[in-house]
């Protein structure tokens, strides 16, 4: 019985580490100012590239710069449009998320009709890289250290980056200088902050690292990834959503990963808890997995109003965020 | 004699206007050195390029006898130049230490060393501020807020320090904390620019005053050797004769009173402070004041645009109080208002100039249509009328010139047949010849027997276009007075609050003696 | 010193607007075409195919044209429900949960209708689809103007709770579910009864849908309503300077409600018409337009007849890309989406080309 509490505290963190990715970097480009809905795609960009680079160079580390890289681009691309050339954030991102999905898709498509196929992860290198293993020490405390302490490598990157981001946002300088373009751009202008770089290195930074994410779903999540099996499959949009729900801070977004991991987890364990807890939680088999796939949504819908219900002042949402800043319209 | 700033031959102009023409500027190390002169002469232009806001288009800048060039905020910076803009540049979510430290150049990379911070207090300790570094910004009140932009550049080490009208939002009590802080400066061997309009504390503070005038460099003077009434003349100048029509027409009773009104402004300060006036029909009253005196705050609160506080106002003795601005315009009190940015309010930029005529009326037409046909009469009329340079009436009004803007937006207003038409700032930006049409098209109004309530910025041809003439300052009324009694200097001493006639002549309290008021009204 | 500066071009010349898009079209058509050659597609063939949709050589090049205009109806009308509000600057990205709403609501009248007349079957589909998108669409606008709610987020929770909602009906078998076949182990989606389902003018082999007539005579109509009447002459009035609109007296609150109603009400309709002429209901009715729909209206500049030829384009590229995929294999349908990502991009950029230009800005002759 206890196995099952183990396995669905390990599944929470195996199947949901991409929305900390995903969530991570879109709330360091909203940070900027820039709301960008092309997460969808830029993951499925980074997780392709990343893969099959990979996979030739038989190397997780290779594997993973490419992913950053390949989505890096990507963020380069919504950057050069919306910040240079004052095109609509919506949408830009939205065709972001049309043309990564559509990418990633045809590609898979086009390698599953050739000859060799789509290339398997099983007996390479990479896969051994990627595979879980058991932190030392921590992983034998009793109950839960085998569901937090035994995973890939990509998994406590996912947890660095978010730690890494928080201390970034809130101790050092640069970070500070982040949020006040996102908050009052011509403010941070008038104090010598370079709006235009600081808003570009961003959006790419947080572009890449929702590759990573990407890169995550082909790697650690099982099964196949081809073209007809897309696992981005609604990730990248519960991160946004998760953003909001993490009120743009990245130490929430970790809590709101196993948040909506949780959920997550019920939807596809439910039958396991019921059958394991037949007293106690036999009622979850009523409720359908549908419900469980729509929470994180619905309960984002309830943040959003409630949040605007309330006094802006303790949002964490960027005060600019949305909107294209031209110097000369101050 | 070393001076910690010169500026040589400045000229800035955008498009056609010149803002400063041929500017030479002196400000000596360790002095306080007031820069002096009404709306539009050029100050916050000519300090914006110290700033690094702005590039001058010719002339040359030395610090400290150096000749430098200014490109960004950040050259400023490097130069010790520190500017305390009117209106702040401060993230409102931040705390007071955040919003210091984003400038703060060579103190690392990570945030609150402690050395940080201990550096920000002992400057703070130095000068005598007393300020909370961990207040969120918008928690804090106006002089908070402008204690924190002063702080600010201290802390980046600047020598040199611009402050843009600072006394504007503050108390009395509040300047007198600031003017010990500006001369602490000083004796800490700071060199300070201040701009401001108000005489009595140019003559408490500054060392030397510099006057501009319309543009140009008149005089810098020393302040022990001169007088208001002298800076006065030297701010306002000679009295220009205007060839501008001032018909005299026959006047009818009070069509619009205003009694005892308050408004509060955009962030909850009182603008707008008891002022009584009226306005009868044939006749022009002009509004002075120094820019953001309450001007925009009144019009709006007649308009209905803007939620009244406290007072009256009734036009042809119905209170127009609460009703919408629709109601208003239908009643005949017709609004328009030139913001700076000239397309603010009134125009719809990316329509036609069709589209525009029938943004107050359109409603008018029976059915779901929109009456174009007539709208493009209209139009057309407007066009030919008023001499609108456009290709057709179809074209977008961001397309055109401002002077025609500016014809097209009152071609409107007159055409609806107001009998109240208030006009702020309708010269707005315009060459010699596009203003004097637009003096024309009001003159005819006049003739016709609306009431005009007229807000200027130009003192000349305020005086020799309006009846009477309305002077404010900070939102209060500080008296009428009739264009053909008063002198250039008395309205410039009204506007800097140096004196208020009001009560003084019994007649120049804005109460009409045939007022449409009973007097239970006026006790309620 | 000189410094390049981008000023805003004063003139619009429409003629250089058209040559900066066509620019931009042909450079993302060959960077499509670079990508088929690196599969070893002859991108000539290819685009060829795509282009005349399977017309050519086809003894049922009839079907051709009725599967187009499947995939173009709902496209159009839901590109001109969103050019209705991002024209008042309201971002409804809810277009596919709003076009679920009513795909439900529609098919919960069809599939209980056995034994009515068709017309009036159809008439309620539609009418009942537009009443509840159309609240939907209220709803939002109301927490919008009341609470400042951002409607970007609130529109994009709408659509994947919608869609959940779907397949939640698509998946269940249960006693109420009247969705589902009966005869069918699994859970499957239903055939309409046949007094739901969309009737035509035949010509010949070809049958003309009534939803192909009501799209062209709702395009008409929405040209209409925001050219020539006081309504659509509020929401460019609005959409232009909400401060001038209130200026000018203009309930701008009260726009913004009856504006987002339309919008989604529309979307509402172009779902009841989908369902009614492809007789059933599934959880990809919507097509994606919600999402296509926001691209079309955006390179058409939410104007009328652009998104009506826009429409046209895509439902081709669309269509064209499925009718190519018998021949092509290896490329699906995804390599429409692609090919519309790269156009939008390149239309972007083209835009920004047309209307802005780089002037060299002397800066100060210092004396």
């Amino acid at each position: 019985m206890l196995e099952v509490i183990t396995l669905f505290l390990f599944n929470i963190i195996v199947y949901n580490i991409p929305l900390l990715y995903g969530t991570t970097g879109e709330i360091m480009i909203e940070k900027s100012g820039s709301l960008n809905l092309g997460v969808e795609g830029t993951m499925a960009i980074g997780a392709v590239a990343g893969y099959l680079v990979g996979i030739k160079a038989d190397s997780l580390l290779v594997a993973v710069l490419v992913s950053f890289i390949a989505s890096g681009l990507v963020g380069l691309l919504f950057s050069f449009l919306t910040v240079t050339l004052q095109a609509n954030q919506n949408v830009t991102g939205l065709t972001i998320t049309t043309f990564g999905v559509a990418f990633y898709y045809f590609i898979g498509n086009a390698l599953a009709n050739s000859e060799g196929g789509w290339p398997r992860l099983n007996d390479t290198k990479l896969a051994a890289q990627s595979q879980a293993f058991a932190i030392p020490g921590l992983s034998k405390i009793p109950f839960i250290g085998e569901a937090l302490f035994s995973h890939g490598i990509l998994v406590y990157l996912g947890v660095i980056i978010a730690v890494l981001m928080w201390l970034y946002f809130n101790k050092t300088v640069p970070g500070l200088k982040l949020r006040a373009i996102g908050e009052n751009p011509a403010a941070a202008d008038s104090l010598g902050v370079n709006v235009t770089f600081y808003k570009y290195a961003h959006i790419i930074a947080g572009s890449g690292i929702m590759g990573i994410g990407g890169l995550y779903m082909g790697l650690n999540m099982g099964g196949t990834f081809e073209g007809s099996n897309c696992w981005i499959n609604g990730y990248g949009w519960i991160s946004i959503a998760l953003v909001i729900f993490a009120n743009w801070s990245p130490a929430k977004a970790l809590l709101g990963t196993l948040v909506f991991g949780f959920f997550n987890t019920l939807r596809v364990q439910n039958a396991a808890l019921a059958y394991a807890f037949p007293n106690a939680l036999g009622w979850l088999t009523k409720i359908p997995s549908h419900f469980f796939s729509a929470l994180p949504f619905i309960i984002t819908l309830i943040v959003l109003i409630a949040s605007s219900l309330s006094s802006k002042k303790k949002s964490g949402e960027p005060q600019a965020i949305g909107r294209n800043y031209y110097r000369e319209d101050r | 004699m070393e001076y910690a700033i010169e500026l040589k031959g400045i000229t800035k102009s955008f498009g056609p206007v010149a803002a400063n023409k041929n500017i030479n500027l002196s400000l000596q190390k360790g002095e306080i050195l007031a820069l002096l002169g009404e709306n539009g002469s050029g100050k916050t232009t000519l300090m914006n390029m110290l700033s690094g806001i702005y590039m001058p288009d010719s002339g040359s800048i030395f610090i400290d006898g150096k000749k430098v060039s200014i490109n960004s905020p950040e050259d400023s910076g490097k130069l010790g130049i520190g500017m305390v803009h009117q209106h702040f540049k401060l993230v409102e979510r931040f705390t007071a230490l955040e919003n210091i430290r984003i400038g703060m150049r060579d103190a690392g990379r990570f945030m609150h060393g402690a050395d940080v911070r201990k550096k920000i207090e002992d400057t703070a300790a130095k000068f005598g501020f007393d300020i909370d570094l961990d207040k969120i910004v918008a928690n804090m009140a106006v002089s908070e807020k402008q204690t924190l932009e002063i702080l600010k550049v201290l802390c980046y080490g600047a020598k040199i320090i611009i402050l843009d009208e600072p006394t504007a939002v503050l108390t009395v009590q509040e300047i007198d904390r600031l003017f010990d802080v500006l001369r602490k400066m000083k004796e800490e061997g700071h060199s300070i620019i201040i701009i401001t309009h108000k005489l009595n504390e140019v003559m408490a503070i500054s060392d030397r005053v510099a006057v501009l005038r319309h543009g140009e460099y008149i005089d810098t003077v020393v302040t022990k050797e001169t007088n208001e009434k002298a800076l006065t003349e030297l701010m306002v100048g000679r009295k220009i004769e205007l060839n501008i029509d001032r018909p005299v027409m026959e006047k009818t009773h009070p069509l619009l009173e205003i009694r005892d009104l308050t408004v509060k402004n955009d962030e909850g300060a009182v603008a707008v402070d008891h002022i009584n006036f009226y306005i009868r029909g044939g006749e022009m009253l002009g509004v002075a004041g120094i820019a953001g005196s309450g001007q925009k705050e009144l019009c709006e609160a007649i308009a209905g645009l803007r939620k009244i506080e406290d007072g009256q106002m009734i036009h042809e003795g119905e209170s127009i109080v609460g009703m919408s601005p629709k109601k208003i315009l239908e009643h005949g009190i017709s609004m328009s208002f030139i913001p700076e940015d000239r397309l603010g309010m009134g125009l719809a930029p990316s329509l036609s100039i069709t589209d525009n005529m029938i943004l107050k009326n359109y409603n008018e037409s029976k059915g779901i249509f929109v009456d174009r046909k007539s709208a493009r009469e209209e139009a057309q009329k407007v066009i030919d009328r008023l001499e609108v340079v456009t290709p057709s009436t179809e074209t977008p009004v961001r397309r055109l010139s401002g002077g025609n803007v500016q014809k097209v937006l009152l071609g409107r207003e007159i055409k609806s047949g107001p009998n109240v038409l208030i006009t702020a700032y309708p010269v707005r930006g315009l060459d010699i010849n596009s203003s004097y049409t637009i003096y024309n098209i009001l003159n005819e109004q006049k003739k016709k027997g609306v009431g005009i309530l007229f807000v200027g910025e130009d003192l000349d041809v305020m005086l020799a276009l309006c009846d009477k003439i309305m002077v404010i300052c900070h939102g209060k009324l500080q008296g009428v007075v009739n264009s053909n009694h008063t002198t250039k200097e008395e309205i410039g001493l009204m506007m800097t609050g140096t004196i208020n006639i009001v009560n003084k002549e019994g007649k120049t309290d804005g109460i009409a003696k045939d007022s449409a008021f009973t007097d239970e009204e006026v006790k309620a | 010193m000189k410094k390049y500066h981008l000023v805003r071009r004063a003139d619009a010349k429409l003629s250089r607007t058209l040559i900066f898009y066509a620019v931009g079209i042909l450079v993302s058509l060959t960077i499509g075409a670079i990508i088929l050659s690196v599969l070893g597609i002859n991108p000539f063939d290819y685009y060829g195919k795509m282009f005349t949709i399977g017309l050519v050589g086809n003894r049922y090049g009839y079907k051709s044209i009725e599967g187009l205009l499947k995939i173009f109806v709902p496209l159009l009308i839901t590109s001109l429900a969103l050019s209705l509000s991002f024209k008042m600057r309201f971002w409804n990205i809810g277009g596919e949960g709003e076009f679920l709403i009513g795909a439900i609501t529609a098919s919960i009248i069809a599939f209980n209708s056995s034994g009515m007349p068709n017309f009036v079957t159809v008439l309620l589909m539609c009418l009942a689809a537009m009443i509840s998108s159309g609240i939907i669409g209220i709803a939002i606008a109301a927490l919008k103007v009341r609470f400042n709610t951002n409607e970007t987020l609130m529109t994009l929770m709408i659509n994947y709770i919608m869609l959940y909602v779907i397949r939640y009906i698509g998946e269940t078998k249960a006693d109420w579910n009247f969705f589902l076949r009966e005869d069918s182990e699994r859970p499957k989606f239903g055939t309409f009864p046949d007094s739901a389902v969309m009737a035509g003018i035949p010509m010949g082999q070809f049958k003309l849908l009534w939803s192909v007539i009501i799209a062209l005579l709702l395009t008409v109509i929405v040209y209409v309503y925001l050219k020539y009447t006081k309504q659509g002459y509020e929401i460019s009035v609005v959409g232009d300077s909400s401060a001038t609109a209130k200026y000018a007296g203009m309930s701008v609150g009260k726009i913004v409600l009856r504006t987002m109603f339309i919008s989604s009400a529309m979307i509402g309709l172009a779902a009841a018409l989908t369902v009614s002429a492809s007789g059933t209901i599934s959880d990809t009715v919507t097509n994606n337009v919600g999402w296509t729909g926001i691209i079309v209206a955006w390179l058409s500049k939410l104007s009328v007849p652009a998104v009506f030829v826009t429409s046209i384009l895509i439902s081709i590229l669309q269509y064209g890309c499925q009718a190519a995929a018998t021949q092509y294999p290896a490329i699906d349908s995804n390599y429409a989406d692609l090919l519309q990502g790269l156009i939008l991009f390149s239309v972007l950029v083209a835009d920004f080309a047309a209307n802005f230009k780089i002037v060299k800005k002397e800066e100060a002759k210092n004396a």
